[in-house]
């Protein structure tokens, strides 16, 4: 169960890393100050009994539809989904399948038509829009297709970002983001601006932006779409690492088959609705 | 724990967002020029129009300010410095005949006819005083003495209104009416935007001068039904240079004067004062320099169409630079909705994303102010040398015009917020 290796499987040297780094695993306990969330542990105990009972995502009956023109569109046509907590799962399905459409809902960006999503216990579908931001911010983290890095931004900074917004203040954003993204193998980038990296070092620095804050979910649209077979595996390979040694719930919409061996779970999406088949 | 909430969530939104604005702002520093120059261009104008006004204004009442005396008293049909009528000389010596009055001094305006060397006219105004009086002229000096004026048909002029006169420099002479003159002297900051040049003399060359400008020969005969036919004929034409000008006489009372200048005695009641001048002299006004100074401002300012167009020019500038920073702004917006998208998605506020806009919003507009007023210094600068024009930036027109700037930027940041305040978080996934 250890993780101190880096992203190219170069032992980490300790004595290198602020704090101890025995385990991916980054845990939230609001005791502490946000300087000091970065504390290892084997278990996320921010989670809660229901939320283990239930998974960690519990979609019911979600439907979703769009009026266009006199027609209206079915995307979803009641779809029902359990992720349990710390599993990796992926969404696949043909385009417009509402693979997106659906990770969209399950993070809290789209509101549904109809049915209810559960997040971490949570009903996120009764959510006022400011507290679905606030719960969006501390629990989830994103990987997008895109990277959707800040380009302005070194990738340190593109990681601070995101730190601040969790606030995080000065140095210990700084402090944080580096050991961040140490853990994904691109400590020697970190001054480096998007357009000075490879795809899969930006999609690594997405990840350790998704990382920022210790969120229990992280929620994945085509994480390697982008990128060539040998990033695309390094980045599943991190994911899977923080799935089962993070204890977080992964989540990841794609149309990449190299990725199926590393998921617990692949559930199909097609026409709106879902067939799901365990993958071990 | 000890920090309030509002000053922790200022905070955190100040931290959130600093970095993105500032790399967002600068990351195309072609484009951030552009806007910079189109802000530079608009506060510049803003400043410049202002700054004309101001200046044009100070011009108008520059030598009320300049003197230092306690009240002025001026024929009660003044409308403002320059356009009022005469009082009768007496009144000079009624004037120092009240109770309280420890001084007072005479100025004359009148209108004349400068000839240049090389023959050619002009209209000037001629101010006459006493070179020894210590209420009037106070102004600076820039080349030559006071004391030179003493001397018959010496004057000074404003450095400045030389090339309107058509000379260069002290000694150069020309002619006013029919009697010569000699430049002694040049005055600093003493012209007068609205008016004709001042040729600065003393009351009894100013007098001369203003009596020469025309000679009347009037020729009576008598007729044979004993009555008398009269013609006035009034001539301009030149002195006969081979003969001396006649030495100019003292004002006496038959004279019309302008103005009386008066210092009170220490202690005095300045109220009161005025009061019993007013009294002692019928059909004037007695103002105190201040209160002649903003009624002649105030005719320029309100009476005349030049306050209007100048500040016209003030409102055309602030909407132009409202539109170009709300343009760049805007096409800035539009060029990151994405990474205010994914902020969105990844839970950040409005307002952080609404900092990050203002915050850019600042940035242009203090880096869009600084160097818009380096060049309006530099600017005031050169017209006041070259032309003798004062675009006056005052203390509080530089502090109002980076308010409005802060104003016109941030207002238009209003626009560019519109725009993300629609942005769906959902585009996010779209690659």
């Amino acid at each position: 169960m250890t993780s101190n290796l880096n992203f190219d499987g170069v032992p980490l040297d300790p004595t290198l890393l602020p704090i101890p780094m025995t385990a991916i695993n980054l845990s939230f306990n609001p005791l502490h100050r946000k300087a000091d969330l970065v504390t290892v542990t084997a278990s996320s105990p921010s989670l809660s009994q229901e939320t283990t009972a239930q998974g960690a995502i519990a979609a019911t009956n979600v439907r979703m539809s769009y009026q266009s023109g006199s027609e209206v569109f079915h995307a979803l046509k009641g779809v029902d989904l359990q992720v349990p907590t710390g599993d990796m799962q992926l969404l696949m399905g043909p385009s417009g399948s509402g693979k997106t459409t659906l990770l969209s809902i399950l993070a809290g960006i789209l509101t549904p038509t109809g049915g209810s999503v559960k997040l971490l216990g949570q009903d996120i579908t009764k959510m006022s829009p400011k507290a679905l931001a606030k719960f969006r911010l501390e629990n989830i983290g994103f990987i997008f297709q895109g990277f959707n890095l800040f380009p302005a931004l070194s990738a340190v900074e593109n990681v601070e970002v995101a730190l601040k917004l969790k606030g995080y203040r000065g140095s210990s954003a700084r402090k944080e983001a580096l050991v961040l993204l140490e853990q994904v193998g691109l400590a020697n980038k970190a001054n480096n601006l998007p357009r000075d990296l490879s795809g899969g070092q930006k999609q690594r620095v997405a990840i350790a932006r998704a990382l920022a804050g210790n969120p229990s979910l992280i929620m994945a649209d085509e994480p390697t779409a982008a990128l060539d077979s040998q990033n695309g595996h390094a980045v599943i390979e991190l994911l899977r690492q923080l799935a089962k040694e993070g204890g977080r719930t992964v989540l990841l919409v794609t149309h990449d088959p190299r990725i199926m061996d590393a998921a617990d779970r692949i559930t199909y999406l097609e026409d709106g609705l879902i067939q799901t088949k365990p993958h071990h | 724990m000890g920090e309030s909430p509002v000053r922790f969530y200022c905070f955190y939104i100040y931290m959130a967002s600093s970095t993105i604005a500032r790399k967002n702002l600068f990351e195309d520093p072609i484009r951030f020029l552009v806007a910079q120059a189109g802000i530079l261009f608009a506060v510049s104008l803003v400043t410049i129009q202002l700054g004309i006004l101001k200046g044009f204004l100070r011009s108008t009442s520059m030598l009320v300010e300049y003197s230092s005396a306690d009240l002025w008293v001026a024929n009660k049909d003044l409308v403002h410095f320059e356009l009022v009528s005469s009082l009768p000389a007496e009144y000079l010596k009624k004037a120092t005949e009240v109770p309280g009055v420890e001084k007072t001094e005479v100025v004359l305006l009148r209108a004349g006819r400068w000839r240049d060397p090389k023959g050619n006219l002009s209209t000037v105004r001629i101010i006459g005083f006493n070179p020894e009086g210590q209420m009037f002229a106070r102004w600076p000096m820039g080349e030559g003495q006071l004391a030179s004026l003493n001397q018959s048909y010496k004057v000074l002029v404003d450095r400045a209104s030389l090339a309107s006169l058509d000379v260069s420099k002290v000694g150069d002479q020309a002619t006013i009416g029919n009697l010569p003159l000699e430049i002694v002297g040049l005055t600093e900051d003493t012209k007068s935007t609205a008016s004709s040049a001042f040729v600065f003399a003393s009351l009894e060359t100013a007098n001369a001068y203003s009596l020469a400008e025309l000679s009347s020969n009037i020729t009576c005969r008598r007729l044979p039904d004993n009555s008398t036919d009269c013609s006035n004929q009034f001539s301009n034409a030149p002195r006969d240079r081979n003969l001396p000008a006649p030495e100019p006489r003292r004002l006496n009372l038959s004279d019309p004067i302008t103005y009386i200048l008066i210092k009170a005695k220490s202690g005095e009641d300045l109220e009161q004062l005025r009061t019993k001048l007013a009294q002692a002299m019928p059909d004037t006004v007695v103002y105190t320099r201040k209160e002649l100074s903003e009624k002649t401002r105030n005719y320029w300012e309100v009476r005349t169409s030049v306050g209007f167009i100048l500040g016209f020019g003030a409102v055309v500038g602030f909407v132009v630079g409202m539109v170009i920073v709300g343009q760049i702004l805007y096409a800035s917006v539009a060029d990151h909705l994405r990474e205010f998208g994914t902020l969105k998605a990844m839970g950040a506020s409005n307002w952080v994303i609404y900092s990050i806009i203002l915050e850019q919003a600042l940035w242009m507009s203090v880096l869009g102010y600084i160097p818009s007023m380096a060049l309006c210094f530099a600017l005031s600068a050169w017209t006041l040398k070259a032309k003798g024009v004062m675009i006056l930036i005052e203390p509080t027109t530089a502090a109002g015009v980076f308010v409005l700037t802060v104003v016109m930027c941030v207002g238009s940041a209003l626009f560019a917020v519109q725009r993300v305040t629609r942005v769906d978080p959902a585009i996010v996934f779209k690659a």
